[in-house]
């Protein structure tokens, strides 16, 4: 064993941050830190330098303009855009649905959509969930009926995450409602500006604007924009849902987080001291970092068997699931760090510009809604009690 | 023992109940509450008076109809119910408590609270006190016959629409002193504030003060007993507050396990859904006995009252965390919107931790007076 990262690695992380530090303008790392809004522009700023780079398929094989990176690099790749306060790489496109047109898709949508997705010409959204159907994603109600030459669909989408910036959508939609659920579903891109397609506003508890309801009203897909075959679409969808895993546990926004908590509670005061010079409170601290320690080994150790091949199985269901609670501990440490200094809310300050005062030290001002924001991390992806049952199926044998 | 509420006080809890139901029928009245200018309804304040619900705060030694313990956690637990965000627990509950316990208790001001007229904000937060009932740095002097008050106050629960503030201030010694505190009541027209909506859906303000006139309401050992008496009332006011808001939140969520279907049937058929239910009542019930028992201790010595307020405070603390994320977590997505009533309720019972002392500040203060 050994748990240092080789030279070679290393010289890779230095890489990365270097290019990073070059190529990433100063104003917008400054707004990810301050947990600003990010404008379509600022998501694509970012990607189009990565393309520019070669490295924004990082997930790709190499063939189709991917990097090549092993899984220790593509670790290393993701703990430093974070690190650099980097937005976030907009996964549906280049993580979610390339992998699926580079498995499933016809030469024509592999030779039409790919370079487009390399070029970051299309944004893409994802269509899963509908109001009816969540956690039993198989439930959906969506149709797209055969009408000859097009599908004509009709139904709801929702929890669509920048849906509102979106040009195309890929969408789960039902093809035969005659057979067991999971056997009538296909896979099937849509153009945004489709007659037939309207997009509303989910305003979130912190106030925000991320996700969407996507609805279809009579909206004509031509066949070509199939992928695969007719109603197999849910053997795609699970392979999209499965495909990407490195970055599930989400290490590296916890770390940052945890680096955040340490600040803050040395800033904060109780009884006129640092915060984090009280007992308990450090306690907490100290135990949540334990907690992510172990929680890195077991994500590496995963990664490294992803990268000779092994497929994740169980190990990436129970690495969401306690991604998902150390990342919300961090926030909620956070929160009870400042005391009440959590309390006031600014919906302005999260303008690009503001510039005004903030109420407490600058940092006092995401925290709470962060912590509330962060509720859904163990919601969305499958919930924590679906991957506890998708565990339990797998690995029991009860 | 006794535990169930005299002819009276059920009278008072139907009433209320009825007339809050009333106004706050729908979470888009709340928001439309907050946007006045005032951060709430003034028509809402003015009926409150009407109904005898503030007086409900107030001891009859001071024209008002209740006061005790049991009359506060009765109100707050209903206050909690309908997430109503006038000034019940500001000028209600919070200044009167300090209007009526010092030497010369100001009970013509108190009957203008009574009566819907008279808004009195308590500020004693400042940005670097985290909970201390003794940490003040705001300072006081006395020049040409005149208290005059330098300093600022933060996190003031409706310290924008107040007429008068209650503030806190240093006549002498560190800013960590329990000695040489004063109590001054000032016209909020003196003072610099700003105001701005808290997270959970309330209105406060930071204010800043330099050499504005103020009137010394007690000073040393009396302002410090009036402090502590006065985020007593508070902590345990929101602690009923918080009881009402977990019954809501479980109310809430148990309904949506009947209703959601997945799989071919309710969420609420699957037993490890179930499980987290019966905890979350359980630890309900907890929270529901500890106020119960800080409620009917509120009038006796104030280290017994103190000590089982902390009791209460602590664990609505742990609790409200347990229920606020169960809620939405159970729930689902749909608990994430701003439009489903649940994340306000879960938003409020959260931030009630950073109000009057949080889990960690009650666990303190009760390992130090059951030590006594």
């Amino acid at each position: 064993m050994n748990f240092e990262y080789s030279e070679k690695e290393e010289k890779f992380r230095t890489e990365v941050r270097n290019w990073l530090k070059e190529t990433l303008p100063k104003y917008l790392s400054e707004k990810v830190r301050k947990y600003q809004r990010l404008t379509k522009e600022d998501y694509e700023l970012f990607m189009n330098n990565l393309s520019k780079k070669g490295w924004i398929a990082w997930h790709w094989p190499e063939e189709y303009g991917g990097t090549g990176w092993n899984a220790i690099e593509k670790h290393i790749f993701e703990e430093e855009i974070v690190k650099a306060s980097a937005p976030r790489i907009v996964p549906f496109g280049v993580n979610m649905l390339g992998p699926v047109l580079i498995e499933f898709g016809s030469e024509e949508q592999k030779n039409y959509y790919l370079p487009r997705i390399l070029n970051n010409e299309d944004w893409w959204a994802q269509g899963y969930s509908e109001p009816g159907a969540g956690s039993d994603l198989a439930s959906l109600k969506t149709t797209a009926i055969d009408k000859g030459d097009y599908y004509l669909v009709n139904g709801q989408k929702t929890w669509t995450t920048l849906g509102h910036h979106a040009d195309k959508i890929f969408c789960l939609v039902k093809t035969d409602l005659n057979v067991k659920p999971q056997l009538g579903i296909s896979f099937l891109l849509i153009d945004m500006d489709s007659p037939g397609v309207e997009v509303k506003p989910i305003i979130t508890l912190d106030g925000e604007h991320e996700v969407n309801e996507v609805w279809f009203t009579d909206v004509k897909v031509p066949k070509k924009n199939l992928v695969g075959k007719e109603n197999e679409g849910w053997t795609y969808a699970k392979y999209l849902l499965t495909f990407e895993r490195t970055g599930i546990a989400g290490v590296p926004n916890s770390k940052s987080a945890l680096n955040h908590l340490k600040m803050v509670s040395r800033k904060s005061m109780k009884n006129g001291k640092p915060l984090i010079e009280d007992p308990m409170f450090s306690s907490e601290v100290a135990e949540l970092e334990i907690d992510l320690l172990a929680m890195e080994i077991f994500n590496l150790r995963t990664v490294s068997a992803a990268a000779e091949g092994k497929a994740p199985g169980m190990e990436s269901s129970l690495l969401k699931i306690k991604g998902t609670l150390v990342r919300q501990k961090t926030t909620e440490l956070l929160r009870k760090a400042l005391g009440p200094q959590a309390l006031p809310y600014l919906p302005e300050q999260f303008d690009e510009g503001w510039n005004e005062m903030p109420i407490g030290p600058e940092y006092a001002g995401p925290i709470a809604k962060q912590y509330f924001n962060m509720r859904k991390i163990s919601i969305y992806g499958g919930s924590n009690e679906i991957q506890k049952n998708i565990v339990a199926k797998a690995s029991f044998g009860l | 023992m006794d535990f169930s509420l005299s002819e009276e006080r059920k009278m008072l809890q139907e009433t209320v109940a009825r007339f809050f139901e009333n106004n706050y029928n729908d979470i888009k009245k709340r928001s439309e509450y907050l946007d006045m200018n005032d951060g709430f309804s003034r028509d809402f304040w003015k009926e409150s008076s009407n109904l005898g619900v503030i007086s409900g705060l107030i001891s009859p030694s001071f024209g008002g109809l209740g006061g005790s313990g049991e009359d506060i956690s009765i109100i707050f637990e209903l206050i909690g119910k309908s997430l109503c965000i006038e000034p019940f627990l500001s000028s209600g509950l919070l200044s009167s408590t300090i209007l009526s316990s010092i030497k010369n208790p100001k009970t013509e001001l108190i009957n203008q609270i009574i009566d819907g007229e008279l808004l009195v904000s308590f500020a004693h937060m400042e940005m670097n006190n985290r909970y201390e009932d003794h940490f003040v740095e705001s300072k006081a002097f006395f020049e040409d016959e005149n208290w005059k008050l330098n300093g600022s106050k933060s996190f003031v629960i409706n310290g924008d629409s107040a007429d008068k503030v209650i503030i806190s201030a240093r006549i002498e010694g560190k800013i960590n002193d329990k000695n040489g505190i004063g109590l001054f009541l000032v016209d909020n027209n003196q003072i610099n504030n700003r105001s701005y909506n808290t997270i959970d859906g309330y209105r406060a303000a930071e204010l800043n003060f330099d050499n504005i006139d103020a009137e010394l309401l007690c000073e040393d050992d009396l302002a410090l007993e009036c402090i502590i008496k006065a985020n007593s009332a508070g902590a345990l006011a929101l602690s009923a507050e918080a009881v009402g808001i977990m019954q809501v939140c479980f109310d809430l969520t148990l309904d949506y396990l009947k209703t959601r279907k997945q799989f071919g049937k309710s969420i609420g058929s699957f037993q490890s859904i179930q499980h987290r239910m019966v905890d979350m009542m359980l630890e309900i019930e907890q929270v529901r006995s500890a106020v119960m028992l800080a409620s009917s201790t509120f009038e006796t010595n104030s280290s017994t009252r103190d000590k089982n307020i902390s009791a209460a405070k602590n664990l609505v603390g742990r609790v409200g965390k347990l229920i606020a994320e169960e809620s939405i977590q159970l729930h689902g997505g749909i608990a994430m919107t701003w439009e489903y009533s649940v994340a306000h309720y879960a938003k409020r019972l959260i931030m009630i931790d950073h109000l009057m002392g949080d889990a960690d500040y009650h666990r303190d203060r009760f390992k130090l007076l059951s030590s006594n």
